[in-house]
């Protein structure tokens, strides 16, 4: 990329900051308040009867799975508002006209919805520390800083080059907010951020194996605690897989998208 | 060399209905080109492929020689567009919407330029306002601003002055004839014909997607329209029959004459001096005049 090429580029991803940074409260406030929540409810009233295998606290088996879904959420939200929003107001159009290329847009947008992504992930992170250090007197130490990000900087990328694809190729606010219900929600419930797999029939242990998410979020609950349902190596290829097929999905659908307004 | 722009055989189809049909044109350096038509002829369809957000169903735009299918980033950086349709920003005011524009051209300290335009569109004192805040003329001047945050070399106007004040109107024309001057070529579209008439060095007249006549303004109106010559005599004793003859008005007689016809051989023809006339006034024919006989010829 040459420098000419580079600054469009940077200016979008800036202006996506721009843009969260606007609704800031927004962004930090709302993780704050709903993983605050979470672990009130599932980690600590409805945890204290639940046993893993492995003798971990319930509380410290969901805090990387809450990580990972305010990763995914967010990073999914950031990119789909944004083109939805400018679909709306038209300003979309700008970034057909200018010569900003496809995989510009694909990865200025996609880092955009990353960023916000890990800070949510960071923010519910020290959140769940807090609460753990209330329950139990200690932190959690984390067990691999590197294949926590690895995991959340693939996760994150995936789900807003996702909310971008689905954003373009919605013609109405009704279509996204479907995929959002029908699509996402499910797959990031039964993806393991309640539950390990060991405790699921194995009907339903066969079944989960074929949503990537379970691959994400292991991988991260491998960073954060060192143990995991599935191997490292399987949740890596998987992960890595998924980004690749969503970046072509995103590719594509932007090729064959409009840019003008709704 | 290559020509700002070039259109050959553009068909744009939208399902089974053909907006732009085999529609072909250039634009010369430094002219200004109006593109005229009714409602729904298929102009904003053509700018539209012009700007890669349609995409043509056949046919081949070229903007300075690039082709804007095969090298669109290149014809990008060489055009500015004002769209028809209003832009609104959500987050932005005017002043960062124009940076972040110009950082899309890869431009990042623009602070002269883009303080030049706010001047001369009038929108300094509005540069902190959101977009919302700002009125319909103010938002199209917007629009005309981003157009030109890169110094394109051909601007495209769809309806720059729809919902724009006479005045500032006129001072948009003004600008226009501006950037005409630094080398800057137009294409433009208006339903204010007489603007158009003022402005266009060439304009093309677009029917159901369809260029039915295209050429020289001043050509166009001449070949297309009659002049209205009107003698008042100083006696009533002449009847001055003749074929361009169209009424009288109480001792005023009307004729309507084409351009292919000097005054000196209409006076002949009438067997007229000037020493037989008391008065005399001739009206031009206009671009409106020849639009309507355009349109009219084809079954509007
Ligand atoms: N996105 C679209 N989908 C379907 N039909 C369209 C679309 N855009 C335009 N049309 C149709 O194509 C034809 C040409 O429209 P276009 O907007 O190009 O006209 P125009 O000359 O710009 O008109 P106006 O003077 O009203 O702006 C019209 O019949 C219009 O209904
Ligand atoms: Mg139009």
């Amino acid at each position: 990329m040459t420098k000419q090429n580079f600054l469009p580029f940077l200016m979008l991803y800036y202006k996506e900051l721009r843009r969260f940074n606007k609704v800031f409260i927004q962004t930090v406030l709302t993780p704050l308040i709903t993983s605050s929540l979470y672990l009130l409810i599932f980690g600590i009233s409805l945890g204290k009867n639940i046993n893993l295998l492995n003798n971990i606290p319930y509380l410290a088996f969901i805090i990387p799975g809450l990580v990972m879904m305010g990763v995914l959420n967010n990073a999914y939200q950031n990119s789909s508002t944004s083109i939805i929003s400018g679909k709306f107001s038209g300003d979309l159009q700008d970034l057909r006209v200018t010569p900003l290329s496809n995989h510009q847009i694909i990865w200025a947008l996609a880092l955009g919805g990353l960023t916000r992504g890990l800070l949510v992930g960071t923010i519910t992170f020290f959140v769940g520390q807090i609460f753990y250090f209330v329950n139990y007197g200690s932190m959690i130490q984390v067990q691999n800083y590197l294949i926590l990000f690895v995991f959340m900087i693939i996760g994150g990328l995936s789900f807003a080059m996702f909310g971008l694809s689905v954003a373009f190729w919605a013609k109405t606010f009704d279509q996204l907010s479907a995929v959002g219900s029908f699509i996402l929600t499910p797959l990031i419930y039964l993806g393991g951020v309640f539950f390990s797999l060991e405790n699921l029939h194995p009907f339903w242990q066969g079944l989960s194996k074929f949503n990537p998410l379970l691959y994400f979020i292991n991988g991260v609950r491998y960073g954060i605690l060192g143990q995991t349902d599935v191997t490292l190596w399987l949740a890596l290829g998987v992960s890595f897989a998924s980004l690749t097929v969503i970046y072509i999905i995103a590719w594509h659908s932007l090729k064959k998208s409009n840019f003008t307004r709704w | 060399m290559s020509v700002p722009l070039r259109i050959k055989g553009l068909v744009k189809n939208y399902g089974s209905l053909e907006a732009v049909k085999n529609v072909s044109f250039d634009i010369q350096p430094g002219e200004i080109f109006g593109l005229l038509g009714p409602n729904g002829a298929g102009k904003t369809s053509i700018i539209s492929c012009i700007v890669t957000l349609e995409e043509p169903t056949q046919g081949e735009i070229e903007v300075y020689g690039y082709n804007v299918a095969k090298e669109p980033r290149k014809a990008k950086y060489k055009m500015g567009t004002v769209p028809q349709e209003l832009i609104h920003h959500g987050f932005f005011n005017t002043q960062e919407i124009l940076e972040i524009h110009s950082g899309y051209y890869g431009i990042v300290n623009n602070k002269e330029r883009i303080n030049y335009l706010l001047h001369k569109l009038g929108l300094w004192e509005h540069r902190e306002k959101k977009v919302r805040q700002l009125s319909g003329g103010m938002k199209r001047r917007l629009l005309v601003a981003k157009a030109l945050v890169h110094q394109p070399k051909l601007l495209l106007l769809d309806e720059p002055t729809a919902g724009v004040d006479i005045e500032l109107r006129e001072s948009l024309w003004e600008f226009v004839r501006e950037l005409q001057k630094e080398g800057v070529s137009i294409l433009l579209t208006t339903h204010y014909l007489e603007e158009a008439e003022e402005l266009c060095d060439r304009v093309g007249i677009l029917n159901h997607g369809q260029i039915i006549k295209i050429g020289e303004t001043k050509k166009l109106i001449k070949d297309l329209t009659h002049r209205k010559v009107t003698f008042q005599l100083k006696t009533q004793d002449k009847g001055l029959e003749h074929e361009y003859k169209i009424t009288i008005e109480g001792d005023r007689h009307i004729f309507s004459v084409p351009y292919s016809k000097t005054i000196e051989e209409l006076f002949n023809e009438l067997s007229l001096t000037l020493g037989d006339v008391k008065d005399l006034s001739i009206q031009e024919g206009s671009l409106e005049d020849a639009f309507r006989y355009l349109l009219g010829g084809q079954g509007e």
